[in-house]
C-alpha cells in the first residue's frame, strides 16, 4: 500500500489541524495555571461597581484580620441566582457571602424557614447594635417569618433628575412644580412628540409604574406577603399613568433600548428621568457629556405635601449556611456594609446611599457635585431618604412585576385604541385577572 | 496448533465483542449523564421543590398547574408560532435559495455558498449580541435601512413593542438559518437526475409542474429531515431570545418560549420540581410532533 | 448571458447582499471609534483600534480564546472517536442492543438540556468537576447527532470489502483504522465543523459549571460584558468579530468536506 500523507493522518486534516491548535491551547494554559488563591472567605456580587468597592475596602479587611483571604467574585446577575439555586440545590459549594437582587431575594426564603441557605442574622445584628441603626423598612424585605437573612446594601430613594440647562432655555423653574399635576401641565407643554418627551416612561414594562404605585402608598405586596397589586390605590394610580405614557397627549416615552440612553439625554429627547440613587452614578458614567447642566430635585407629589420619593431596587447581603466561619463572614459583612470609612468611600464610588442613619451626616455624602450643578448629592438623597416607602417582597415578586408589566401594557394599547371610555373598568378587570394568576402561583406553594 | 486455536479463539472474540466495544463509550455517558439525571427529573416533576430537602409530593398536580397556566399557553403560542415560521416561510425560502443556487452552474457558487451559509457559523449567542444592537431604535442599523428605503418611522421599537419581538426574532433566525438548510436543499437537488427534467420538457411540463414531479419528490427525504431538525431546534429555541432581550422574556412576555418558561420556573422562581414537569411536557410534545411528522411523510419505511 | 440568467444573478447578489449586511456592519463597528458608533452608518472615516484595546483590557480576552480553544478542541476530537467508532458498530454489525440503543439516541435527542441541569449539576460536583474544563467535556464526550452521521455514511460502506480485510486476518480495531476511517474522511470532516460549532457556541452549561473567571469560554466571557459593561458595545462587537473567525476559518478550510459529508447522510435517507 502507498505510504500516502493520508497514512500518517488517519483521521483527515481538519482533526489534526484541531489536534494542533488545542496542542498550543494547552501549552498556553500550563504555562499560565489559575491561581488558585486559597481564600478563606468568597463574597459574590453582581454589580460592577459594587465589586470594585468591595476590592477596595479588602486590604483593609485583611490587615485587620491576619492570616485571612477575602477573594470577591464579580458574576453576573442571572448567574448569581442560577448557580446560587444550584448549589443550594446539590447542597454544596456555595460561597461564604453573597449579594442578592431585592426582587429575587425572597424567592430564596420559599422553602420551609429551617431549610434556608443563608444564616438568620438577628444575633449579630443585635450584638453590634445595627439593627437599630439600620433603616428599618430596609431591613424588611429581609425579614422572613421571624428570622432576618440578609442586611440592606441601600435605601434607594428616587428623585428627578432632569436637564436644568433645558428648563432655564424655556424659562420654567422646575424646582416650583411640586405636585404631579403642575407637571403634567408643564409637561404637556413642553412635549414634541417624536423628539422631545418631558419624562422617561415605559408603557410595556412596569418599571417606571411602579414608582408611581409606590410613592402613592401602594404596592405589589404588603408587610405580611399578601398579594395587593390589585388594590383601589393601583387602579388608580393605573388609570392616572396610562394616558401620560401612551397616547396623543402623552408626555413619556421610551427608548425600546437601553443601549441608547446616552444619546437620548443628550439631544434633550428626555427633559426628566426618574432617578434612584444609583442611577445617578450610572448617568456620570455614560452621559459625560452633560457635565453641571443635570440637576436633581425631589419628586412631585400626589396631593399637596405629599410623599416626595419612592423607591426602586435593593440588594442584600447573605451569609451562607455553608461558611466555615460565621463570625468571620459577619466581620467582613460589618466591614463592607457597615463601616462608616467604608461607607464614605462606597458613596464616591457608587452614589449609593447606606441605610445607616448616621453615616449620611458623614462629610462624603455633603460634598458638591460638579456633575449635578454643584448640588449636594448625598444631602439631596438623605433628605428624603426617610421617606421611601417600603418594598415588601416575597418569593413571587418577579411575577407580579412580570404581570403588573403585562397589564400596563394592556391598559396602554387600549387607550391608543379606545381613549378614556371604558378605560376604568378595563383597567380594573385586566388587573384583577393579573392578580389572580399571581395567586395561583403564591397557592400552589405549599411550604 | 495450540496456539493457531487461541489465535483464532481470540480473534473470534475480538469480532464478537467488537460492536460493544465500539459503542461503550455512547452507554456509559447515557447511563452516567443521561439516564440518571433523567429519571431524577422525572420524579422530580411530581414534587414541588425548593432546595435539597424541601419537597413536597404533588402527584399531578404541576401538570394540572402547567396545563391551566396562562402563560404558559403564551409561551405555546409563541414558540408555535415560532416554529411554523420556521417551516413554511425559512424552508421555501432555503429551497429558493438553493434552485437559484444550483442554476448558477459555474463560478460564483462556491462563493455564494460561502456567503449563504455563514451566518449560521455564528451561534446563537453572537447572533443575539449582534442583532440586539442592529435593531436599536433611530441608530440601529436595520432601522436606518428601512427608514431610508420605505419610510419605516425610524425609531420602531423591534425589541421594546410586543408586536414586534415576534418578528424580530423570526427575522434573526431567517438570517441565521436560511443558508443553513439551503446546503441540504442544494445537495439533494444536485442528486436529481438532470434527464428526468428533460424528460418533462419533452411533455410539455410547465416549471411549476417539473417543479411539483420532478423536484419535489426527488428531494423529499432531505426535506423530511430538514423540517424535522427544524421542528425540533425551533422548539427549544431559548438563547437567542434570552440574549436578545437582556435575559428577559420581553414586552408583555412576547418572547416567551417554552425553553424560557421552563428557565424562569426553575431557575427564577425556584421550584425545579415544576420545571421537570415543563420540560417532560416539552419533550412529549416534541416527540409526537416529530414522529407525527415522519409517519405523515412515510418515512419510517425508507429507515434502513 | 440570457435573462433567466441574468436574473437569477441579480437575485443572487441581493439575498447575498442582505446576508452578508449584518457581518460587514460587524467588522465596521468594530473598526469605530467610541462616539462613531452611531454617527455612521458602516465605516467612520478614520479606523480606529480604540474597541479592541478595550477589548484586552476590559476583559482577559486572550484567556477566554485559549480556554474556548482547550475545550472545544478536546471535546471535538473525543466526541469525533465516540461518535465514529459508534457509528460504525451501528452501521456495520448486528447485536444485541442494537434497536434499543438507536431508540434511545432518537430520543436523547428530543431532550431539552434544560430540564437535565439541576441533577446533572449534583453529579458533575460528587465527581468534583465543577469549575474545572473537565466538567464541561466529559457530559458531552459523546454527541448522539454525530453517531447518526457517522452510520449513515457508512451503510454504504460495502461489506466484502470488511470481509476481505478480515479473512486476511484484520482485528476489528485494525478495521476501524485504515479500512473505516479513509472511506469516513469526508464525513470526519463535517463532523468536526459542526461539532465545533456546537462546542464553541455553547452557552448555558458552563455559565453553569464555570465558577472562577479564569476558566470562563468566551460566549460566557463576552455576554458578561452585555451585563456588566453596558454601554461598551464597540468592545462587544469587536470581541463577536475576533470571537466568530476561529469558526470562520475552520469553514473555509472544510468547506468541501463539510458539505459533502454533512449533507451526504441527509441525502441517502
Amino acid at each position: 500500500m502507498n505510504r500516502s500523507l493520508s497514512e500518517y493522518l488517519p483521521f483527515g486534516k481538519a482533526p489534526t489541524v484541531i489536534l494542533i491548535t488545542t496542542l498550543l491551547a494547552t501549552v498556553y494554559l500550563v504555562v499560565n495555571p489559575v491561581a488558585t488563591p486559597d481564600s478563606t472567605l468568597r463574597l459574590w456580587t453582581f454589580a460592577r461597581n459594587h465589586y470594585l468597592a468591595y476590592v477596595e475596602g479588602t486590604p483593609a479587611f485583611e490587615a485587620a484580620h491576619p492570616g485571612t483571604r477575602l477573594e470577591i467574585q464579580l458574576v453576573h446577575g442571572d448567574a448569581v441566582s442560577r448557580r446560587l439555586r444550584a448549589a443550594f440545590w446539590a447542597d454544596l459549594d456555595v460561597p461564604d457571602l453573597v449579594e442578592v437582587g431585592i426582587d429575587r431575594a425572597a424567592s430564596f426564603f420559599r422553602g420551609p424557614v429551617d431549610d434556608v441557605g443563608f444564616i438568620d442574622l438577628t444575633p449579630y445584628l443585635e450584638s453590634s447594635g445595627f439593627g437599630e441603626r439600620i433603616v428599618e423598612t430596609r431591613l424588611a424585605p429581609y425579614r422572613n417569618r421571624g428570622r432576618i437573612f440578609g442586611i440592606p446594601h441601600d435605601v434607594h430613594p428616587v428623585m428627578l433628575a432632569y436637564r436644568r440647562d433645558i428648563f432655564e432655555a424655556e424659562g420654567i423653574d422646575p424646582t416650583q412644580l411640586q405636585t404631579w399635576d403642575d407637571f403634567i401641565e408643564v409637561g404637556r407643554r413642553l412635549t414634541v412628540p417624536g423628539q422631545r418627551y418631558m419624562i422617561e416612561l415605559n408603557d410595556a414594562k412596569a418599571d417606571e409604574f411602579n414608582v408611581f404605585l409606590y410613592q402613592r402608598g401602594g404596592g405589589l405586596f404588603d408587610a405580611d406577603g399578601n398579594l395587593t397589586m390589585d388594590s383601589d390605590i393601583a387602579l388608580e394610580t393605573l388609570v392616572w399613568f396610562t394616558p401620560l405614557a401612551a397616547g396623543p397627549t402623552r408626555i413619556g416615552a421610551s427608548l425600546g433600548s437601553t443601549k441608547i440612553l446616552t444619546q437620548a439625554i443628550e439631544t434633550g429627547y428626555f427633559v426628566t428621568l426618574l432617578c434612584p440613587d444609583w442611577r445617578t452614578k450610572l448617568l456620570e458614567i455614560d452621559v459625560p457629556r452633560m457635565e453641571g447642566r443635570m440637576a436633581l430635585m425631589p419628586l412631585p407629589a400626589f396631593e399637596p405635601g405629599g410623599r416626595r420619593t419612592s423607591v426602586r431596587g435593593g440588594t442584600m447581603l447573605g451569609i451562607t449556611k455553608a461558611t466555615a466561619d460565621k463570625d468571620l463572614a459577619w466581620a467582613v459583612a460589618e466591614h463592607m456594609y457597615l463601616d462608616s470609612e467604608e461607607l464614605a468611600a462606597r458613596f464616591r464610588e457608587t452614589n449609593i446611599l447606606p441605610p445607616l442613619r448616621d453615616a449620611w451626616l458623614l462629610p462624603a455624602f455633603l460634598e458638591p457635585r460638579p456633575y449635578w450643578s454643584n448640588q449636594p448629592l448625598g444631602k439631596l438623597y438623605a433628605d428624603v431618604a426617610d421617606d421611601t416607602p417600603p418594598w415588601y417582597t416575597s418569593p413571587f415578586v418577579e411575577k407580579a412585576v412580570e404581570k403588573m408589566g403585562q397589564v400596563v401594557a394592556a391598559c396602554g394599547a387600549y387607550y391608543r385604541e379606545n381613549g378614556d371610555a371604558g378605560l376604568r373598568d378595563f383597567a380594573r378587570t385586566r388587573l384583577g385577572a393579573a392578580a389572580d394568576e399571581v395567586r395561583r402561583h403564591v397557592e400552589r406553594n405549599p411550604f | 496448533m495450540r496456539a493457531g486455536e487461541l489465535k483464532s479463539a481470540v480473534f473470534r472474540l475480538q469480532h464478537r465483542y467488537a460492536p460493544y466495544v465500539f459503542v461503550a463509550p455512547f452507554v456509559l455517558v447515557f447511563f452516567i449523564f443521561m439516564l440518571y439525571p433523567l429519571v431524577n427529573s422525572l420524579i422530580l416533576a411530581f414534587y414541588v421543590t425548593s432546595g435539597p430537602k424541601s419537597q413536597v409530593f404533588v402527584g399531578f398536580a404541576n401538570f394540572v398547574f402547567l396545563l391551566q397556566d396562562p402563560d404558559f399557553h403564551t409561551a405555546i403560542h409563541n414558540t408555535v408560532i415560532y416554529a411554523s415560521c420556521s417551516v413554511f416561510l425559512q424552508l421555501p425560502l432555503s429551497l429558493g435559495l438553493a434552485m437559484l443556487l444550483n442554476q448558477a452552474r459555474l463560478r460564483g457558487r462556491n462563493f455564494f455558498r460561502l456567503g449563504f451559509f455563514s451566518p449560521n457559523l455564528v451561534g446563537q449567542v453572537f447572533v443575539a449580541v449582534l442583532f440586539s444592537v442592529i435593531f436599536i431604535p433611530k441608530f440601529g442599523l436595520l432601522n436606518r435601512v428601512l427608514h431610508a428605503l420605505f419610510e419605516i418611522p425610524i425609531d420602531t421599537k423591534w425589541l421594546g413593542s410586543p408586536e414586534l419581538v415576534m418578528p424580530a426574532l423570526v427575522l434573526t433566525s431567517l438570517w441565521m438559518y436560511v443558508g443553513f438548510n439551503m446546503i441540504y436543499f442544494l445537495a439533494a437537488l444536485q442528486t436529481i437526475d438532470v434527464q428526468l427534467y428533460e424528460a418533462a420538457d419533452v411533455d410539455g411540463a410547465s416549471p411549476w409542474q417539473k417543479f411539483l414531479h420532478v423536484t419535489v419528490p426527488g428531494i423529499r427525504p432531505v426535506a423530511v429531515f430538514v423540517i424535522v431538525l427544524s421542528t425540533i431546534g425551533s422548539f427549544q429555541l431559548f438563547e437567542l431570545p434570552y440574549v436578545m432581550l437582556e435575559s428577559t422574556a420581553g414586552p408583555d412576555n412576547a418572547g416567551l418560549t417554552i425553553v424560557m418558561y421552563l428557565y424562569q420556573n426553575g431557575w427564577i422562581l425556584g421550584d425545579l420540581g415544576f420545571a421537570s414537569a415543563i420540560g417532560w411536557m416539552l419533550t412529549l410534545g416534541v416527540f409526537v410532533i416529530s414522529l407525527v411528522q415522519m409517519g405523515l411523510t412515510g418515512s419510517w419505511k425508507t429507515d434502513a | 448571458m440570457s435573462a433567466t440568467k441574468a436574473v437569477v444573478y441579480a437575485l443572487l447578489v441581493a439575498a447575498a447582499m442582505v446576508m452578508l449586511t449584518p457581518m460587514v456592519w460587524l467588522l465596521a463597528a468594530s473598526l469605530k471609534g467610541p462616539d462613531d458608533l452611531f454617527s455612521y452608518l458602516f465605516f467612520a472615516p478614520t479606523l480606529s483600534g480604540y474597541n479592541f484595546r478595550q477589548l484586552f483590557t476590559e476583559i482577559p480576552f486572550l484567556r477566554f480564546l485559549m480556554n474556548s480553544l482547550f475545550v472545544t478542541g478536546v471535546t471535538v476530537l473525543v466526541q469525533l472517536i465516540f461518535a465514529s467508532m459508534g457509528g460504525f458498530a451501528l452501521a456495520k454489525y448486528e447485536f444485541r442492543g442494537k434497536k434499543p440503543i438507536m431508540v434511545l439516541m432518537l430520543a436523547t435527542m428530543t431532550i431539552p438540556a434544560q430540564v437535565l441541569m439541576a441533577p446533572m449539576y449534583e453529579l458533575i460536583y460528587r465527581f468534583g468537576l465543577v469549575d474545572t474544563y473537565m466538567g464541561l467535556i466529559i457530559p458531552s464526550a459523546v454527541s448522539v447527532f454525530g453517531m447518526f452521521l457517522f452510520r449513515q455514511s457508512l451503510l454504504e460502506l460495502p461489506d466484502d470489502l470488511l470481509q476481505a480485510a478480515r479473512i486476511d486476518g484484520c482485528s476489528e480495531l485494525r478495521l476501524y483504522w485504515t479500512v473505516v476511517l479513509p472511506v469516513a474522511r469526508p464525513m470526519i470532516g463535517a463532523f468536526c465543523l459542526i461539532s465545533f460549532m456546537a462546542s464553541w457556541n455553547s452557552f448555558l452549561w458552563p455559565q453553569i459549571i464555570l465558577q472562577t473567571q479564569e476558566r470562563f469560554t468566551l460566549t460566557i466571557g463576552l455576554n458578561q460584558m452585555v451585563g456588566l459593561y453596558s454601554q461598551e458595545y464597540g468592545a462587544l462587537m469587536a470581541g463577536t468579530l475576533l470571537a466568530v473567525m476561529p469558526v470562520m476559518l475552520l469553514f473555509f478550510l472544510l468547506q468541501r468536506e463539510f458539505i459533502s459529508g454533512l449533507t451526504a447522510g441527509a441525502v441517502k435517507g
